[in-house]
């Protein structure tokens, strides 16, 4: 009895042992380049919140160009529904009691309206203009619970700004198609009939 | 003791009396040491552990990862990229970064902003490798009729042209990384257990595939793979982790880890990044400043299931 145990047991080591020769040929050292990520360093705004610059359409820039105390269009405080120039615009924003130069700097287009402290907002700086209404949602947005930010949970983060999402003239966020819904657990066809 | 008691009781095979098969087996091999038919046998048993366990040799040793040593960690994941490369035919990385210091891991969703585009889903499992077919997905969006909050009565299959929809609100369910977790408790091999920064994980090398854990777990926040996972190898993502998302096998069960080869260097979590509306936060519940802290300090929030006394670290929260 105890011998045929003996041989099983031989037997056994005898499997293993070639498994591990073959293991050692096979065991290629692999090289652990992985792929290095190269981010490209598109220039920020060196802002509290950085973000890329976005430079404006072609078309409508430079904003003075156009408008300014002598130009083609002088300022003009009534508000008015239909625009010559900027038609792809429809504002939808704050009902009828906003429009372009409640944000818009009258006197150079270039900026945004400024805070009480009287120095002139820079687009890249727009959410100080929006929290002048949405207070509460800016402070959240600060603090980075209302809103997106990507990039490093302890470090670099991506911000995106309220304009990033909201269309400063269009605010809505817009439906989206969802992706498709799971699939369904298979079920015998009689079971299906029933439901 | 009992050792001790149980070979005086005369069990053991030397003591035992023979039988009569036994018995004439042992006439007949008198002359030879062992016949035929045994020795057969034997190969053919032992040849069938490594056939029908459809694992390599290495693997079956392997030992569970909270033991292994340095080197055998590093052996491993060289034979588990050896192992991916022939299966993919990619150059794979297997990380085995440990826990940051002074981090725990939390995370918000804010259910007032979701609207059930089920963005999230799609990247965590194009992150994770999740199987397509049969499918698994870390992330169920439930869709309730507002004003009602029974999940009983939420549905995952809805399918409207667009969302969000009137009168329906929507909550995504994943793990919750509970702090006092049922599915790690009932793991009768420890294959699963909670990491010093809060990620609950699995060693899938070493789980036996017996899905109690399942059955623990009040969220359904695990998925066991009944066949062999599919993954289209040009969509497999090869930045991977050892408790994360490295490819799986069949009969094992899987888990969202928060991105663990993600979150452990630093990054967000896929669905963190991927979320149209900004309704997903993470951080470290460690630090004041963090935004998940914050989101705790000021904003209403809620746990699922918290009276089950799993103590989630997953907060649900109303923004406004």
């Amino acid at each position: 009895m105890k011998s045929k145990y003996l041989i099983l047991l031989l037997t056994a080591l005898g499997i293993m042992g070639y498994c591990f020769s073959l293991a050692d040929k096979s065991a290629l050292a692999q090289s652990q380049d992985a792929e290095a990520l190269k981010e490209i360093q598109a220039p920020t705004s060196e802002k509290e919140f950085p973000v890329p610059l976005r430079p404006l359409p072609k078309t409508i820039t430079p904003c003075r160009a156009c408008h300014g105390p002598e130009k083609d269009f002088p300022v003009n405080f009534k508000r008015r529904e239909d625009l010559l120039v900027h038609t792809n615009i429809r504002l939808n924003h704050g009902g009828i009691r906003l429009w372009c130069l409640d944000c818009h700097h009258p006197d150079n287009r270039n900026y945004l309206l400024p805070l009480s402290d009287g120095k002139v907002i820079e687009f890249e700086q727009s959410y100080l203009l929006c929290g002048k209404c949405h207070g509460t949602i800016y402070r959240d947005w600060r603090d980075g619970i209302h809103g997106k930010r990507t990039g490093s949970w302890n470090g670099v983060k991506n911000y995106y700004l309220c304009v990033t999402c909201h269309d400063p003239h269009n605010p809505k966020f817009k439906p989206m198609a969802p992706m498709p819904p799971p699939k369904k657990p298979w079920t015998p066809v009689e079971v299906q009939a029933r439901h | 003791m009992r050792h001790k008691k149980s070979s005086e009781s005369g069990s053991s095979p030397g003591n035992r009396p023979p039988t009569d098969l036994e018995n004439s087996s042992i006439k007949k091999t008198n002359s030879e040491l062992l016949d035929r038919r045994t020795f057969m046998a034997g190969a053919a048993s032992v040849l069938g552990m490594f056939a029908v366990s459809s694992c390599s040799w290495q693997e079956f040793i392997q030992n569970n990862f909270q033991r292994m040593t340095k080197e055998e960690i590093e052996q491993t994941v060289e034979r588990l990229r050896k192992e991916y490369k022939e299966k993919y035919g990619k150059d794979f990385v297997v990380g085995t970064e440990g826990p940051l210091e002074a981090t725990l891991f939390g995370y918000a969703l804010d259910i007032q902003r979701c609207i059930g585009c089920r963005k999230c889903v799609y990247a965590c499992v194009e992150e994770n490798n999740q199987s397509r077919d049969p499918q698994i997905q870390y992330i169920r969006v439930l869709r309730f009729k507002d004003g009602d909050m029974d999940l009983e009565h939420s549905t995952i299959y809805y399918d409207p042209e667009e969302v969000p929809e009137d009168g329906y609100y929507y909550m995504p369910v994943q793990c919750q990384h509970c702090a006092n977790a049922p599915c790690t408790k009932v793991c009768p091999v420890r294959a699963t257990w909670t990491e010093r920064d809060g990620i609950v994980v699995v060693d899938y090398n070493w789980c036996i595939g017996c899905r109690y854990c399942m059955a623990a777990c009040p969220y359904m926040g695990r998925w066991f793979n009944f066949a062999e996972p599919v993954i289209p190898a040009e969509s497999i993502n090869t930045v991977t982790h050892y408790l994360g998302n490295r490819p799986r096998m069949k009969n094992v069960v899987e888990k969202c880890t928060f991105c663990i080869q993600r979150v452990r260097v630093g990054k967000y979590p896929a669905c963190v990044e991927v979320c149209p509306v900004g309704a997903r936060k993470f951080g470290n519940l460690l630090d004041p400043d963090s935004e998940i802290s914050k989101i705790i300090r000021n904003k209403r929030v809620f746990r699922l299931k918290s009276e089950l006394n799993t103590q989630p670290k997953f907060y649900y929260f109303f923004a406004t």
